[in-house]
Order: C-alpha cells, then structure tokens, then sequence
C-alpha cells in the first residue's frame, strides 16, 4: 500500500480535447446547438481507437502507465462531450437561446427516399437522418449523463486499473464504457422516437456487456443475460408502442407527433382509447429499462458488474432512459396544449406501478447485507418515486390542472437530477469501501494460504468503523444518504417534497385512486430513512467486524475527486438550484434559471415556506409527516440498532463525527426476533418473484423457446440449405458454359446476337 | 497560321492535354542524355540531350512509374477544378457529365499506378548476372531486368487508355466514340497480356482481344448500318432522326442491336461476358482493377449514348425495352451463380463485376419502360453514374488488396486470403469493408448507388399494382414488369451475400499458411486505406452529398444533349 500518488500529469492529453469547444465557440457564430452531434460523434470516433489501440498495445507499459489502457482516451472524449454539453447548456441558461422553443437543429442527412405505400402509390419524401432535438427536459438529462460520464470515467480509471482481476481487459471496459455513453447522449439528442428507440438498444447492449464484463464468471454472465432478457420483454412492447404510434400520426418525429397530439394522419381526431395503449406500450418499455414492478428483477442481479458501471449505468444513467422517455409523454396527455384528453388512467397506472416498486424496494432494502445490493434496491425505489411524481403529473395535466402538473413534473425531474448526482456517488464511494476492503484483505493475507477465501469484501457485516479510516468516502456517501433520504435542505429533499405532496394533492382533488401511491410513497419515505442510515452506520460507526478493517486506507488515486465534486453539488446544489426555480425550468415554465426578480434572501425565504409551511392545511400535514419519517423515525432506528462509537482512539472527521458520536449516545436495540421472522427471509428472497418467473418461464417460454429451435433447424434452415445447394448446382452448370476457349466465348456472343435480333423484332414485330 | 485548336478550346480539354504531354514526356525523359553535336567545320558542339550517356536521375527505372503518377493526378485536379463547358471541334464536348467521367478514369488510373509500383517494382542499380550465378538467380535477375525495361512500356499504355477513355466520355459522334473505345481496348488488352512470359496472361490476353475485336466488328459492322440509314452519324442527328422516324426503321433497329454486341462486351452483360473471368484472372490486379472500373465505366458511357440519347422515343416505351430486361436478369443472375463455387479470388470480383452490370442495365431498362417520368429517369441514371464512380473505390480497393497479396506471388486461390486477418488486421479490416460495400450493406457507399437505383426502378413502376385484389397471383400481374426488375436486384444481392461473406469468413476465421506479415508496400497500404475510408465517407455524410450532386449535375448536362 503506497502512498497516494498524484496522477494529475496524465491528462496532459486531455488538453488538445477541451481547446475544442472553447476554439469553436470564438471561430463559429452559430448557435452552439449546432454542434450538438460532437456530443455523439466524439465518442463514436474514440470507441473504435480503444479497442483497436488496446488490442495492439495491450501489454505495453506505456498504454498500460500513461494511457490507462484506454481510460484516458474515453476521458477525452467525453471531455469533448462534456464542454460541448455544458456550452448548449450556458447559451441556454443566458438566455441567448429561447428553451420554449424546442430546437431541431439538423445534424445529418443522409438518404432521401420515396414510400411506397401498401396501395403501390408513392407518398412522400423521406429524409433518413439525424436531427437534435433540445429541449429543457434534454438540457437536464443530457448535462447529467456527461456529467457524470465523465466522472465516472474518471473514477474507473482510479477503480479499474488497479485492480489485478481486470488484468490485460480494461480497453475492453473503457472501450464499452464509452460506447454506453453514446448511447445515452444519442437517446437524449435524439428528435424522434425510432432513433430514441435505436440508441436505447444500444445502452441496453452496453449494459449487456458491461453486467457480464467478468464473463468468466457465471453469475456475472448469467446477470448478463437476465438483464438483457428482461429488458428486453420491456423494449418488445416499447417497440409495439412505436407501431401504434406511427400508425396514429404517420410519423414518429417529434416535431410532427408533438405539433398537435390529438390531430393524427390527415387530420383525422385521435381516439383516446387507440393512442392509450400506446403510451401504455411505451410504458412498459420504460418500466423495463427503469427496472419498475413487475420486470425489476434484472437490477439487483447487474451489480454483478464493476462498480464504476454500477454507478454509471445502474444507478446514473440508464435507468433514467425510461423516465425520460414516460416525461417525453407529457404533450400527449397535456390537455392545455392541444393534449388528448381522457387519459388520466394512464397517469393513475403510472403512480400505482410506481408507488408499489417504491414500497417493495424499500422494504427489500432492509434485509440486505451488501453494500451495492442496498444500493440497488435504492435506486428501484427512488426511480419508482419520479414514476410516481411522472404519473401524478400525467394526471394533472390531463384533467387540466396544468400548474399542478407541471410543478410536479418539475420537481420529478428535479428528483431525477437529485437522485442521478446523489446514486452515482454512492455507488463510487461504495465502489471505494469495497475497492480498499479488498486491497485491505489482499495485503492481509498475501501469501498465505490459511487466508479467509470466502471473505465478501461487498458484505456490510465485515465491516463497521470505517469512518475514521475513510474520511473522504465516509463523508461522501453520509451527504449521499442525506440526499437520497430527503433531509431537509439537502439534495432530494426539495424535490420528493414535492413529489409526495403533489401525490396527495391529487388525492385531495378528489381521485381516490391516488391514495394508494399517496400512501405508499409515504411510508417509503420513512423506510428509505432507515435503510439507508442502516448502510451507513452498519459500514462506517461502531466496532469494526472483522480484522481487515485495522488494514483499510484510503489510497487509490482518481477515485477521490469525484466523491468530492460530487459532495459538493449534494450538498448545496439542491437548495441552490431550487432557489433559482429549477422546477420551472425543468417544466418549461419559465426560459431560465434565476431569482425572478427576487433578492437573495427573498427568494430563500419564498422556497422555506413553500417547502414547510405550504398554504394548505392539508399539505403542510403531509409534509411534517414525511419530515418526521424520513428525517426522525427512519434513521433514529438505525442508529439504534446499528450505530455505535468507533474504536477507541480513532476519530472521524467533523462532517460525520457528529454523526457517529450521536448514534453512540443513542443507545442499542436487539431485533434479532424481527431479523429471524418469516417476513425477513421473504424479504431476503426478494419476496420470490425471481422464483415465480422462473417458474412461470420454465413451463412457458422455454418449450416454446424447444419449438423455435426445432423449427428453426428443421423448416428455416431446411429451405435455406436447399436454396443453397440449388444454387451451387446451378453454379457448377452455368460455370461449365465458362469452357477456356475462345471459339465457345466467341459462339456464345454469336448466340447472343441473334438472341437480340430474336428478341428486337419478335418484340416489335 | 491555322492552329487546329485556338485557345479557349484548349483551355476545356486541359486534362486530355496533359495526358497527351505526358505521354510525349515518358518516352522523351528516360532517354535524355549527354549527346551534343558538332556543328560541321567548327569545334562547337551543341547539346541535343536525347542520346549519349543517359542522365542518371532520368535514367532512374522508378522515373516512369513517378511521371505517370504525376500525369493522372494533375489531369485528376484539372477535371476536378474544371468549370467551364463547351465544344471543342466538331465531334468533341465537355460537360459536366464527361468531367465526371473523367475523374473516374483518372482516379480509377491513379490506383492503378500505384498498384503497380509494386506490382511491377522498379529497382535501381541491378547488374547484369554473371556466369557464377547459379541458373535461379540468374533467371530472377533477368526477370528484374526485364521489369526494369518495361517501366516505360507499361505507362505509356496506361496513359493510351487514359487518353482513349477520357476523349470517348466527350465524344458526341459515333465514329469519333468507337476510335477512342478502341484506343482504350487495343490498349488494355495489352495490358491484360502484360506479363506474357507467364502463360495464363499470354492465353488471357489473347483470348480477351480475339472475343473483343469479334464485338469491336460487330458493333462497327451496326455503326455502318446506321450511317446507310441516317448519313450522319453525329449524336444529335441521329437522335433527331429518330424521334423523326414514326417506327422503329429496321435497318436502324438492326444497327442498334449490333452495337449493343459490342457495348455489351465492354460492359460484360451477359452472354458476352465470358472472356471477362478470364481476362481478369490472367491480368495483374492493377489492370483487372481498371477493367473492372473504368473500362465498365466507358462501355456504360457508350451504352447510355446510344440506348438514352439515340434511340429513346419522346414518349412510350423504347424497342430496347424488352431486351435489356431480359439481358439484365439474366446477366445479374449469370453473374451471381458463376461467382458462388469459384475460388479464385479475381474470377469472384470479375463475375460480382458481371452481376453489378447486371443492376444497370436493369435501371437502363427501366428507364427504356417508358414509364419513367423525367424525374425518375434521372434518379436512376445518376444512381448508376454515382455506382460507377463509388466502384472505382472499393471494387478496385479490392483488386488493391489483392495486388498486395500478389506481390507475394499470390491471389490465384482463395486460400491465399486464408486467415488474412491474423496477418495483416487492417488489410483485411478494409477488404471486408469492400466486400460488404460490394454486397450493397449500409451505411456504405454500395448501399448507397444500389438503394438509389432500386428506388427509382420501383419509383417507375408505382401506381400500377393494385392492393385490392383476391388472389396473389392477380396483383403479381397488376403490377407493372419494371417492378420485377427490382425484384431481381433484391433476391440477387441475397444470393451474392453469399461469396461475398465467405471472403470475409476465410479472412477471419481460417487458418493462415504463414503468420509472417506481408511486404511493406507502404504507398499500396495507404491506397487501400484510402478506398476504405472513401467507402464509408462516400456512404453517409457530406461528401456523399457532394458526390451525388456532380452526379445529378453530370446527369442534368447529359440528358439536356
């Protein structure tokens, strides 16, 4: 274990990358959207370079020492992404570009081609190409997905590269890391919903790769294949969805099929039954890739992967492609703005699935005893709450409450941003406690064999007492706790205070469906208090549990910068950003971020008393209510059971000694009995669902699955290998015409000739 | 003083003159020397350069190689910054559409030339052997030799076909056509004979000029039926003669059918294809590249005068119309089939080579329905000038590699591209690429050219299916033959995915006979790496649109003739 060395001198390549933007913006006078495709393309371009160069140079030390095996290429690249991102992002926030106006910005075109329709009339003219579509809503999620692509990257340098298990593959991995980030870029950028759905596929497959990067191991590739497999039930029906939509409005632009949602082909009126299951399709998609009940079986498996795609994809990114998609719904639905009425059981579906994955997931979260499965399950719960907030925002809009529908639907997507920052350094800085615990346990027991093999350095119960070992990482992941938890102030709590008042706000309207998501997400609220304290104070207060504990530093480089950057945006950039009114924004209700002609400390004030004292009764019940769950009871409970002081003469420093002091003070409590009941080890199993689609796939789908490829060897094939024998004996025949001499060649042509004198006159004649 | 050429005209056909310069220049250069002579009755002695002791840098075998290099691109800029048009003398044109052509055969020549560099190697400072040598090394110094003297030979003729070809491209009458196209063959079928101490180029050649000049008479043998008809043969009177003519005269339509004989040939369509295999297995790569490429390319240009130009009726259906169908399918499939159980490399480029002929003549024959409005006419004719340009880059990016795997002395055998891929990663990397693009995969340039012809084939024949019909044999006859047209590209770039994949399949997953890397023929390397690049750029983004904007561009000129 050496000492922590700085690295910095490498990303003296990365210079040439950021020039990039920065020259563009002083040489060009177009607007910066314009230059959205480098988003896509720079990562596109570096993806090949990767492999490529990583297969040559493999065992080279420079590649190896300088280059990172790849890892510094994929920075750059998204690095390149990243300032392009933030550029669009600052015209935008200056106000130079208008956000009401949504931008298709032409990046390609490539082929312009006639359709055939199915009477044998030639239609229209069509355009195959690329266009950017840039919205307030792409603003958001595209500044998220590099942003955190790019420290995520980052962090994997630190986490991958030294690790000896990925000894010889990392290309492999920065290569496919950046081959996810175009995915994502292009499913943001994208102006309409078949190349949404194209690069949608694209992250699915990455996510393939990525879960079973340790293919060697089975369940790594097992993981691999039911995340794929499961989605992909999802991308089936989101693929359905898209049919149904093209048949309503003949188009799937987004400039097209948004201009007036209730006017489809021809102007014929939209029926609000038929355009229903489409988005009750899309949804589906959406649930799938989100990991949402019934089809949330894939997410804890995917932790199977490396942690930076943990982070990356299962908690940052990716699963922000189905709310993505359900908010790019919002002109169907919205009533105000040429939106097909009618439709508010979508939104009451939308909620119902939400707010029962939010309780489900919490409640399997209290069980678990590792580190990134906890992790995981927060995120199935958190991302079910934006679908929550989606669903009531869908409502709203569609009964024509449209002010409701869009704060909530900001404040979802501000959950979304919350969540996004909040998940993805949590699952770095748990990727940093399993990373040290590892090497810990390594340099313990090196060279000897009596070592404890079945050491799980992802198991919370070998842990306990990190605090003072991991100061950074402690601190990192107690702000992310925070945040995640919605104590007030920090992070998510000003968006889930939202969301979960509007929920109730909508059941106060009068829709008593809604009191079950209402009531879900309420009490998940609490619960997510105590889980998520439970995984802090189980790895980093108290007695340490096991002797490699004493052995943990915090020492790799690249890994701390982010956790740092990223404590920071947690921290205070919730309360900053909601003070400039980001839920406007994300809402398209208002063209930038600022104090609205407010002082400082007016508009603070303005967001206290939205935020605890709301001028309805009711609501202000509703949020005391969360407040007490998630800030008191939850985490009280937790520090209970699992908190403790740490180890005598060790401290922790003044971010989370506090904590760690309290949970001390605040006594223990036995719950072994609750621990060994029957609702536990349901709650272990994962409440059986994994055992009930296996069941039900074993006597469905895989006879079925015995069929195809019975079917496909006999019939499918059968044909082929007969046309491809016929055609090898016509080949062999009319190859013998082919004789070498030059007098048949010469008869032949003659033949021909009069061939065509037969043909010219018997044609003519 | 009269001069046959006043300046503004000479001005339009820089290129040609370039080439003509060039070739004076390399039998000129290699020649210089120290000779002077000696004016009589003094002691003066004024130098004459050409004779005496050869200048050592002119004298430099590598020289030829470097002059005709230097001659096609500078002809290649000049096309390409070219914008002015006009006539030039009675019987020559320069549009947009001949400029087009011209960069083709240039660019198709530039290859070529660097092909043969190492093809053909020229070395410096070889000696004569000597009696010790054993007769081995005898025979490969005398063999280097000889290479050596040929240099010259070699580019001279490469510059004929340039010259003959760039010339035919611009010709608007139809004598002064068929004289360049024979400039163009004599000269190629020396080509394809080149190496004639080895015995298939020998048979090859010979084969290939005995076939061609049997079609070269023929077509002649058309032409003068159609001067007995018309009196003229100028492009225009002829056309003019016959939207004059209310039915189709049959002497002129017997003309016509003699010289698509020999346009056929040029083409390779089928039946007359036959010596092409041949030819392009007895040919070195380089020049079976050119004839796959620009010698196809000059036969198309022949094609699309007489058959568009000439004889296409203002309205209704042309008298060909039939008969390029027929000859098309059956070209296509002919192609196609041959190609599927050969294994030699080249005999499966030259029969792919037969089957894309195959798709333009269908697009011909489309246009001859009389169907086609002006502008579905258009689209497939530019589809099939922007295939004959996007060919030049990865059917010769093919012949490239395939002269690499020459200069080893291989090629003959598809076992030769055996784990290619271990060998040589990029090489084979690009060769796959070429196949794929051949094959007509997207995003690449083939994609490209085909999926613009099949729209516009089936552009033709919209409207005349009907969908309300009970039985499928009903609407198969509701629908109009040119839809069928397309039909067959389809199901024939089916059945060629065929070979062209298992020229992937070998190059990647068999075994190599060696693992030793292939000669370091580095300009032949970025050539290759250049047709590859181009395939995709051509493919998809702008340069793609540029491409197809001088193609509809050069297509605008032609059909304004």
């Amino acid at each position: 274990m050496g000492e922590t060395k700085n690295e910095y001198r490498l990303l003296l390549p990365l210079l040439p990358f950021l020039a990039i933007v920065p020259l563009l913006s002083l040489q060009s006078d177009s607007s910066p959207t314009d230059f959205a495709w480098l988003i896509v393309v720079a990562p596109f371009i570096m993806f090949p370079i990767i492999l490529i160069t990583g297969q040559v140079y493999n065992k080279n030390e420079t590649w190896k020492n300088t280059w990172k095996e790849g890892g510094i290429l994929g920075l750059a690249a998204l690095s390149v992404s990243l300032s392009t991102t933030i550029w669009i992002v600052y015209d935008y926030l200056i106000g130079h570009a208008d956000i009401q106006e949504n931008t298709v910005a032409s990046w390609l075109e490539w082929i312009s081609f006639d359709v055939l329709q199915s009477d044998y009339t030639i239609s229209q003219n069509r355009i195959l190409g690329v266009d950017v579509w840039v919205d307030s809503l792409t603003l958001m999620l595209l500044f998220v997905a590099t942003f955190l692509c790019f420290l995520i990257c980052w962090f994997a340098i630190g986490y991958m590269t030294t690790d000896p298990i990925n000894e010889d593959s990392n290309h492999r991995f920065f290569a496919e890391f950046v081959l996810f980030s175009l995915g994502m870029f292009g499913m943001v950028l994208a102006d309409n919903f078949l190349w949404l759905f194209i690069f949608w596929e694209v992250m699915g497959l990455c996510s393939y790769l990525l879960i079973g990067f340790y293919y060697w191991k089975e369940s790594a590739a097992a993981a691999a294949k039911k995340a794929f497999l499961t989605t992909r039930v999802g991308d089936v029906f989101l693929m359905i969805g898209l049919l149904i939509l093209y048949d309503i409005y003949g188009s799937l632009d987004f400039a097209v099929v948004f201009d007036d949602p209730s006017t489809g082909i021809g102007g014929a009126v939209v029926e609000s039954s038929q355009l229903f299951w489409a988005l009750m399709m899309l949804f589906i998609g959406a649930v799938g890739k989100s990991a949402q009940f019934p089809l949330h079986v894939w997410l804890p498996d995917a932790m199977e992967g490396p942690t930076p795609v943990s982070a990356l994809i299962h908690a940052a990114t990716m699963v922000n492609a189905g709310l993505y998609l359900v908010a790019r719904l919002m002109p169907f639905v919205d009533v105000h703005h040429h939106g097909v009425a009618g439709l508010e059981d979508f939104g009451l579906i939308v909620a119902w699935i939400g707010g029962i994955t939010a309780f489900m997931a919490a409640s399997i979260a209290f069980v678990q005893n590792d580190i990134k499965k906890v992790l995981a399950y927060s995120t199935m719960s958190q991302l079910a709450y934006i679908f929550t907030g989606l669903g009531s925002a869908l409502y709203f809009l569609n009964t024509g409450d449209h002010h409701a529908g869009y704060f909530v639907l900001g404040a979802s997507l501000f959950h979304l941003f919350n969540h996004a920052m909040a998940k993805g350094m949590l699952f770095m800085a748990s990727g940093s406690v399993i990373h040290e615990v590892h090497h810990a346990h390594d340099h313990l027991h090196h060279g000897s064999d009596h070592g404890d093999h079945d050491f799980d350095p992802q198991d919370m119960r070998n842990m306990g007492g990190l605090a003072s070992k991991m100061p950074v990482t402690s601190t990192a992941m107690m702000f992310g706790s925070m945040s995640i938890i919605g104590i007030p102030l920090i992070g998510g709590f000003w968006s889930k205070e939202g969301i979960i008042a509007e929920t109730w706000a909508a059941y106060f309207h009068g829709e008593t469906m809604m009191l079950g998501p209402a009531l879900l997400i309420l009490a998940t609220a609490g619960m997510t208090g105590f889980y998520m304290s439970r995984m802090w104070f189980m790895t980093f207060a108290g007695q340490p549990k096991s002797d490699v504990i004493d052995h943990v530093h915090e020492s790799t480089p690249w890994i701390k910068e982010p956790l740092l950057i990223l404590t920071l945006i947690t921290a205070i950039g919730g309360f900053a950003l909601a003070i400039l009114g980001v839920v406007d924004f994300l809402s398209n209700e208002s063209q930038h971020l600022s104090l609205h002609g407010h002082s400082l400390t007016e508009q603070i004030i303005h967001e206290l008393e939205h935020a605890f004292l709301p001028e309805d009764s009711k609501l202000r019940l509703v949020g005391w209510t969360t407040i007490l769950l998630s800030f008191v009871i939850g985490p009280v409970m937790a520090a209970r059971i699992h908190g403790g002081q740490l180890k005598e003469g060790q401290s922790a420093n003044i971010f989370v000694g506090w904590l760690v002091k309290l949970s001390g003070k605040l006594g223990t409590q036995d719950v072994t009995w609750l621990a060994e009941s029957q609702l536990a080890e349901a709650l272990d199993k994962r409440l059986y669902f994994d055992d009930l689609y296996e069941g039900i796939i074993s006597r469905t789908v895989i006879p079925f699955a015995e069929f195809s490829a019975w079917f496909d060897k006999n019939v499918i094939d059968g044909i082929i290998k007969q046309v491809e024998s016929n055609s090898v004996l016509g080949s062999v025949q009319i190859r013998k015409v082919t004789t070498g001499s030059a007098r048949d060649y010469i008869l032949m042509a003659t033949v021909g000739a009069l061939c065509i004198f037969a043909l010219l006159v018997g044609v003519n004649a | 003083m009269n001069l046959p050429l006043n300046m503004s005209e000479a001005e339009l056909i820089i290129p040609e003159l370039i080439m003509l310069a060039g070739l004076i220049a390399i039998i000129l250069i290699p020649n210089f020397g120290d000779a002077s002579f000696r004016i009589p009755l003094s002691r003066m002695k004024v130098p004459i350069l050409i004779g005496g002791n050869r200048f050592k840098l002119t004298s430099n075998p590598k020289l030829p190689n470097r002059v005709s290099l230097a001659i096609f691109s500078t002809a290649f800029f000049f096309a390409l910054m070219q914008t002015t048009y006009g006539k030039v003398g009675d019987t020559l044109e320069v549009t947009p559409f001949s400029r087009l052509f011209t960069l083709i055969f240039t660019a198709a020549l530039i290859l070529a030339t660097i092909a043969t560099t190492h093809r053909i190697p020229a070395r410096a400072n070889l000696n004569a052997p000597k009696d010790s040598d054993s007769e081995n090394v005898a025979t490969k110094k005398i063999n280097a030799l000889i290479d050596n003297r040929r240099q010259v030979d070699f580019h001279i003729i490469l510059i004929m076909v340039g010259l003959g070809m760039s010339l035919m491209s611009m010709a608007t009458h139809l004598f002064m056509l068929f004289v360049c196209i024979e400039l163009a063959s004599l000269s190629s079928y020396i080509l394809v004979a080149f190496h004639k101490e080895s015995k298939v180029g020998g048979e090859a050649g010979m084969k290939y000029f005995i076939v061609g000049s049997v079609a070269s008479a023929i077509g002649i043998y058309g032409m003068s039926m159609l001067y007995l008809w018309n009196g003229d043969l100028s492009l225009d009177a002829l056309a003019l003669a016959w939207i004059e003519s209310e039915t189709v005269d049959p002497i002129a339509g017997i003309a016509v059918g003699l010289m698509l004989v020999a346009f056929g040939f040029k083409v390779g369509a089928a039946p007359f294809h036959l010596a092409a295999p041949d030819a392009y297995s007895g040919a070195s790569s380089p020049v079976a590249g050119l004839l796959a490429t620009a010698s196809k390319a000059m036969g198309f240009v022949a094609l699309m005068r007489i058959l568009i130009t000439v004889t296409m009726p203002e309205s209704g259906e042309a008298f060909w119309f039939t008969t390029i169908a027929i000859i098309a399918v059956v070209t296509m499939t002919w192609g196609n089939l041959a190609a599927l159980t050969s294994t030699n490399p080249k005999r499966i480029l030259a029969y792919s080579s037969v089957s894309h002929a195959g798709y333009m003549l269908a697009g011909l024959a489309a246009i001859g329905s009389g169907l086609a409005s002006e502008e579905a006419m258009k689209l497939i004719l530019t589809a099939i000038v922007f295939h004959l340009a996007v060919l030049v880059v990865f059917k010769f990016g093919a012949f490239l590699v395939l002269s690499l795997l020459e200069t080893e002395g291989r090629s003959h055998e598809l076992k030769d591209l055996h784990g290619l891929a271990r060998r040589e990663p990029l090489i084979a990397g690009s060769m796959f690429l070429f196949m794929l693009s051949l094959a007509g995969v997207p995003p690449l340039s083939g994609f490209l050219s085909k999926f613009l012809m099949i729209n516009g084939i089936v552009n033709v024949s919209a409207g005349t299916g009907t969908s309300d019909v009970s039985s499928v044999m009903d609407w198969v006859t509701s629908v109009e033959p040119v839809f069928w047209l397309a039909f067959a590209i389809v199901l024939n770039s089916a059945l060629s995915m065929f070979y062209y994949l298992r020229i992937g399949l070998v190059m990647f997953f068999e075994e190599p006979e060696n693992n030793k890397p292939m000669k370091d023929a580095l300009s032949l390397r970025i050539a290759i790496a250049f047709c590859a690049l181009f395939t995709v750029i051509i493919g998809i983004g702008p340069l793609s649109d540029s491409l197809l904007q001088m193609a509809a561009d050069a297509i605008d000129s032609f059909i304004s003739n």
